[in-house]
């Protein structure tokens, strides 16, 4: 089979280009060889083996549709590009090989499983492409900005190198902030026995700490007993599932889990993620042994659906205006969140214009699966790539797009600014403050 | 020659095709027994309710975004498997050597359907060569397995309507679908076993995992 | 627990304190801590817009602060808590504050009897530990701290600390390792890539922790000294109670998990995962929470897991005084379950505090939850009252009496019950 033609831009990305400059033949043909025989099997097998070579995937790929269906952006091209290779030439490939895998892997790849549904075999092209993952990391060829984030997770447990006091300092900040607009807030720190433990992303506290202040009034007003950690585990984000170190996604995942065990929560409820569930959820969990996690994991999205709909929350006023919204892959395609997002946008919003293709058959916002924390040498070809989302939005006309996932949130604001869509990004949470009703007793009293 | 090809090799052949396949799925169900979590991920009802999706035509969005494609490719398979099967011609020499029949199809029909099986091998390769996608990822295999799966169609084709040498054409025919029967469990032809595993696996996985459809 | 001879085991019922007057005393009551005695009650109450103080019994703490948190109990029954006076914060001990002011303090560790007070600290943004009052002299500038310990006589405090300051996206700093243990002030040699799961052996003599250098290398350092063996993960080691040189850590190999004492694998039989290994108060028995296959938890002991499983969790082995028993908590299609040898004893509920033994172990008390109430269950059935509020039961040292401490209608009550009756 001829190699690929894939014309590309060159880009620095200092890790990889050191990474390829020692990396040696021995070194790639073990690991390679490795991975494949004692972290796959027949499931790895059976996909190679049963692709038709048909091409039919690529239909599914906002890559391959947004550059105008260039042949190497798509899904079966992805894994002839490195899967086939491999497993043809045993693992006797060179370093130059091996960084082209970690750049369509990582940096081609949002890893969200839409070619899966479309694929007549129900082939996981998303799945192949994270055992690539997991090569090239044993083999430390990751994108620079990638590995800085998973180095923050292994050292401190968290995505941003956020210090220990600096997350407490921060909780206690907003919950300040909260009783600005609702006084008897209350952030309540490690307060064993509550009813909900809820944790956040890194970013949160390094760039969005107002996201922790409404959270804190709006669990006030719809009465709930819950907390948050004052110590490592309270990042529930995990850029080690995506980069293929699997040992520090555990570790994140299980400190995480365990701080809810030892708060002895019921359940546990996070912030707008849509990679963090999939880490807290499904990945995680799987890799240490547990079916599902032992202390459930409540999305934003169900949380708020659950809220309103019990009218634990009451909508004031809605939102003016048409509003879109995207639908993150991590909780929409695979994990099934689709209809109570519809709901709650359209519980606080006048006129929520939808997209098409919506829920499970949306189109990833090309940040996910790890692509944006790639860094800004990858930015130029995510952002081109995400096109054909870029229309989509176009076409609903909206004021704001909401995102309820971090990762969709930044993918989308540089979406909106690469097209200049002239559109508001925001988070659910952040409608959800302006819309809602702050019943008369817990206002401030006006003096 | 032909009491050889007619004879101890369709038993060979059909040996080597169901004995082939049921190693071939055994050695996948066992080796799937290791992935500790397979299994885990896979229920009965999801992987059903995924191949109810995926084996009728239309039943999913995507099969209605490329209707050409999709009507080729059940019209395809279906004839594939139902003509061999259902022939009168096939199910004559059945009944001389073991005295069982059932159903056929009337020879014209047939004759048609083995036109549409041709025409879809037809169509496939007219993608081969035209879709950038998907010759990108054809090699010679992918030729061949084309040609594999062509060419009983296209000698039965000629032998019914004894077009030229009709002994000789006869022979190759019965080669033909030997061969074809051989490659199935051995080559990417054994999607034929896999499909319904894949299916069921990624089914499961969105369904009952993930909350999700897979449609 | 420290002094528990000379607690009141006498008095079978004492009322407090009423919690529930609180809420109309004060704005805010948060939620109650008990001295281990169980003697006083404290919450932190907020007194009005930026004054917090802590109630504690019938009073409270004589000065008020613009903030309060951590209310934490020493074993000794002195109160502690970080407060915050002109934007700085400090470590208040019975509504005493600790002269010096800090940027921030956190994390907050007691010797075994309580005289030692140590917790994280940090001024001009450098981290240091601060045992009572006095702050580590560190040669190093330490940039973050982890988290730290301190043995139970209170005389070692270790610390992971991070030795190197960091540059955003130096990767190659980071292989070359920045961060380290800080034993009573002083760094260890070398840097390592990332340090985790540190503990000092009872006698405070050595100091263990984990170490990663890279993807799928990790392993255990022993007073600075490697183990000879490298493995693709570790998990938190543990010390044996009575020889403070045996060390026993989770490892894996080949994508299964193992115990290893000092390097060497001692349980023949791997795991999809294995942790909360623990020893027997006289260190000849070791049990583990382990995964013998996947989604299915149990117990392992000595290597043999019980053969009743799992479906959701299983959390830490707790051993009977005498060796002999061992119970965990484990979670089942949603419930929690208290389990002792393999056999679930009682039934379900929505939570499941530590099991404490009876003295000869055949009779396991716990605290439990159902419908948001609390009681107290023997051997997992309850016996008694439901609470608003309860503890953990604590059995008295010459093994006949339990003490109970629950708010029951607003009221805080320390009750001790004879073992024969409830
Ligand atoms: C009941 C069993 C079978 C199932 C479910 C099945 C399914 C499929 C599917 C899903 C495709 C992908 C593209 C498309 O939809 O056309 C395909 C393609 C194909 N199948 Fe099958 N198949 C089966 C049996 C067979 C058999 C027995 C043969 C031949 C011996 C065969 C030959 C082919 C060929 C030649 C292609 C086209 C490859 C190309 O694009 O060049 N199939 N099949
Ligand atoms: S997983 Fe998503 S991004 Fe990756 S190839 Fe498939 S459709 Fe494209
Ligand atoms: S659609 Fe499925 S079978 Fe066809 S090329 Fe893509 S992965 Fe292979
Ligand atoms: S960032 Fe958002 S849309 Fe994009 S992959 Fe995540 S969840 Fe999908």
């Amino acid at each position: 089979m001829k190699p690929t033609i894939a014309i590309r831009e060159p880009v620095v990305d200092d890790l990889m280009d050191q990474t390829e400059k020692i990396l040696t033949e021995e070194q790639i043909e073990k690991v390679i060889n490795e991975v494949i025989d004692q972290e796959t099997g027949v499931r790895l097998q059976t996909y190679v083996n049963t692709c038709i070579h048909c091409g039919l995937c690529s239909e599914a790929c906002h890559w391959f549709l947004s550059n105008d269906r260039d042949v190497s952006f798509a899904p079966v091209t992805k894994v002839k590009d490195t899967i086939w290779v491999m497993l043809e030439k045993k693992g006797k490939v060179d370093a130059a090989f091996i960084k082209r895998c970690s750049q369509i892997a990582h940096t081609e790849c949002n890893v969200c499983r839409r070619c899966g549904m479309y694929c007549p075999f129900g082939i996981d092209i998303a799945y192949m492409m994270l055992v690539v993952r997991r090569i090239c990391a044993k083999l430390e060829m990751v994108p620079l900005y990638l590995q800085d984030t998973v180095n923050s997770h292994a050292a401190t447990m968290n995505q941003m190198w956020v210090k220990p006091d600096e997350w407490i300092d921060t909780l206690q900040w907003q919950e300040e902030e909260a009783q600005g607009y609702v006084p008897s807030a209350r952030l309540p720190l490690e307060k064993e026995g509550a009813e909900i433990m809820y944790s956040v992303i890194g970013p949160e506290p390094k760039f969005l700490a107002q996201l922790l202040g409404n959270i804190t009034v709006i669990m006030k007003v719809a009465g709930l007993d819950w907390t948050m950690p004052a110590t490592a585990g309270w990042d529930n984000s995990n850029m080690a599932m995506y980069s293929g170190d699997f040992e520090v996604m555990a570790r994140v995942e299980r400190l995480h889990h365990e701080t809810a065990q030892r708060l002895k929560v019921k359940k546990i409820v996070m912030g707008e993620c849509g990679h963090a569930f999939r880490g807290g959820e499904y990945d995680g969990p799987t890799w240490l042994g547990w079916m599902s996690p032992p202390i459930p994991i409540v999305h934003a999205v169900a949380f708020y659906y659950d809220l309103i709909k019990s009218g634990r929350i009451k909508i004031a006023k809605k939102v003016e205006g048409p509003v879109t919204v995207q639908y993150p892959c991590n909780i929409i395609r695979n994990a099934g969140l689709g209809s109570k997002l519809q709901y709650i946008m359209n519980a606080v919003c006048e006129d929520f214009v939808d997209l098409i293709p919506n829920d499970r058959h949306a189109y990833c916002c090309n940040a996910g699966g790890d692509t944006i924390n790639c860094g800004p040498p990858w930015k130029k070809i995510r952002v081109q790539s995400a096109k054909i989302q870029s229309e989509n939005f176009k076409r609903t006309g909206a004021h704001t797009i909401v995102t309820p996932c971090h990762n969709c949130h930044s993918g989308v604001e540089d979406i909106v600014d690469g097209y200049k869509l002239g559109m508001h990004v925001k988070f659910f949470s952040e409608l959800l403050i302006e819309a809602m009703e702050i019943p008369e007793h817990l206002k401030p009293k006006e003096e | 020659m032909y009491e050889f090809v007619s004879g101890p090799l369709v038993w060979i052949a059909f040996i080597i095709f169901i004995g082939g396949s049921l190693y071939k799925i055994y050695n996948m169900l066992s080796g799937a027994k290791k992935d500790i979590t397979l299994f885990r991920h896979m229920s009965l009802k999801h992987s059903l309710a995924s191949l109810v999706h995926w084996v009728i035509p239309f039943n999913n969005q995507y099969m209605q975004k490329r209707p050409i494609f999709t009507i080729v490719s059940f019209a395809f398979h279906i004839c594939l498997i139902l003509t061999p099967v259902f022939l009168l011609g096939h199910l004559v020499l059945l009944d001389e050597s073991w005295n069982i029949s059932w159903f056929n199809i009337p020879d014209k029909v047939a004759d048609w359907m083995t036109i549409i099986v041709i025409a879809g091998c037809i169509f496939y390769l007219y993608r081969r060569l035209t879709d950038p996608v998907v010759k990108n990822v054809t090699d010679g295999s992918d030729y061949l397995l084309l040609a594999i799966t062509a060419l009983p169609f296209i000698t039965g084709f000629i032998a019914y309507h004894q077009l030229f040498a009709y002994k000789t054409i006869l022979i190759i025919h019965i080669l033909a679908g030997e061969i074809m029967l051989i490659a199935i469990p051995f080559t990417r032809l054994s999607h034929m076993l896999f499909f319904v595993f894949t299916r069921a696996l990624f089914g499961s996985e969105q369904g009952y995992w993930k909350h999700s459809k897979d449609w | 627990m420290f002094n528990i001879e000379n607690w009141d085991w006498e008095s079978k019922e004492k009322m407090l304190a009423e919690p529930a007057k609180w809420k109309d005393q004060f704005e805010d009551v948060w939620e109650p801590y008990i001295s281990p005695d169980g003697e006083k009650i404290a919450s932190i109450v907020k007194i009005g817009e930026g004054e917090f103080n802590i109630a504690i019994n019938e009073g409270t703490w004589e000065e008020p602060f613009e903030k309060i948190w951590y209310s934490r109990f020493s074993p000794d029954g002195r109160l502690t808590a970080f407060i915050t006076k002109d934007m700085e914060w400090t470590m208040a001990v019975d509504g005493k504050t600790w002269e010096q002011m800090y940027e921030y303090i956190w994390d907050t560790k007691f010797s075994a009897d309580g005289k030692i007070i140590a917790a994280t600290t940090k001024v001009d943004s450098v981290y240091s530990i601060t045992i009572n009052e006095k702050t580590w002299e560190c040669p190093t500038k330490l940039q973050s701290i982890a988290s730290h310990v301190i043995s139970p006589d209170g005389k070692t405090s270790v610390a992971i600390a991070q030795t190197v300051p960091l540059a955003e996206g130096d990767v190659n700093a980071f292989t070359k390792g920045a961060w380290s243990v800080i034993v009573n002030g002083k760094p260890w040699n070398d840097n390592y890539a990332d340090i985790y799961g540190l503990a000092i052996s009872d006698d405070g003599k050595n100091v263990v922790a984990e170490y990663r250098n890279s993807i799928c290398e990790y392993g255990i350092l022993v007073n600075e000294k490697p183990w000879n063996e490298k493995f693709g993960c570790t998990w938190e080691p543990v010390f044996h109670p009575k020889n403070s040189d045996e060390i026993t850590a989770p490892v894996r190999q080949a994508g299964q998990w193992f115990l290893a004492t000092n390097g060497r694998i001692v349980w023949d039989k791997g795991f999809i995962n294995l942790m909360h290994q623990t020893y027997s108060p006289d260190g000849n028995n070791i049990a583990a929470a382990v995964a013998p296959s996947f989604a299915k938890w149990t117990i392992a002991v000595n290597g043999q897991p019980w053969s009743k499983t799992f479906n959701e969790c299983i959390l830490k082995p707790y051993f009977s005084p005498d060796g002999r028993k061992v119970a965990a908590i484990a979670k089942d299609s949603g419930k929690w379950l208290l389990v002792v040898d393999g056999t679930v004893l009682g039934e379900g509920y929505d939570n499941i505090w530590p099991p404490v033994f009876g003295p000869n172990g055949d009779m396991v008390i716990c605290k439990v939850e159902k419908n948001g109430k609390y009681a107290i269950a023997v051997n997992g059935k309850i016996r008694g009252n439901d609470y608003e509020a309860l503890w953990n039961p604590v059995v008295s040292p010459d093994g006949t009496k339990v003490m109970i401490c629950g708010v029951e209608d607003g009221k805080y009550y320390r009750k001790v019950v004879l073992l024969s009756d409830i």
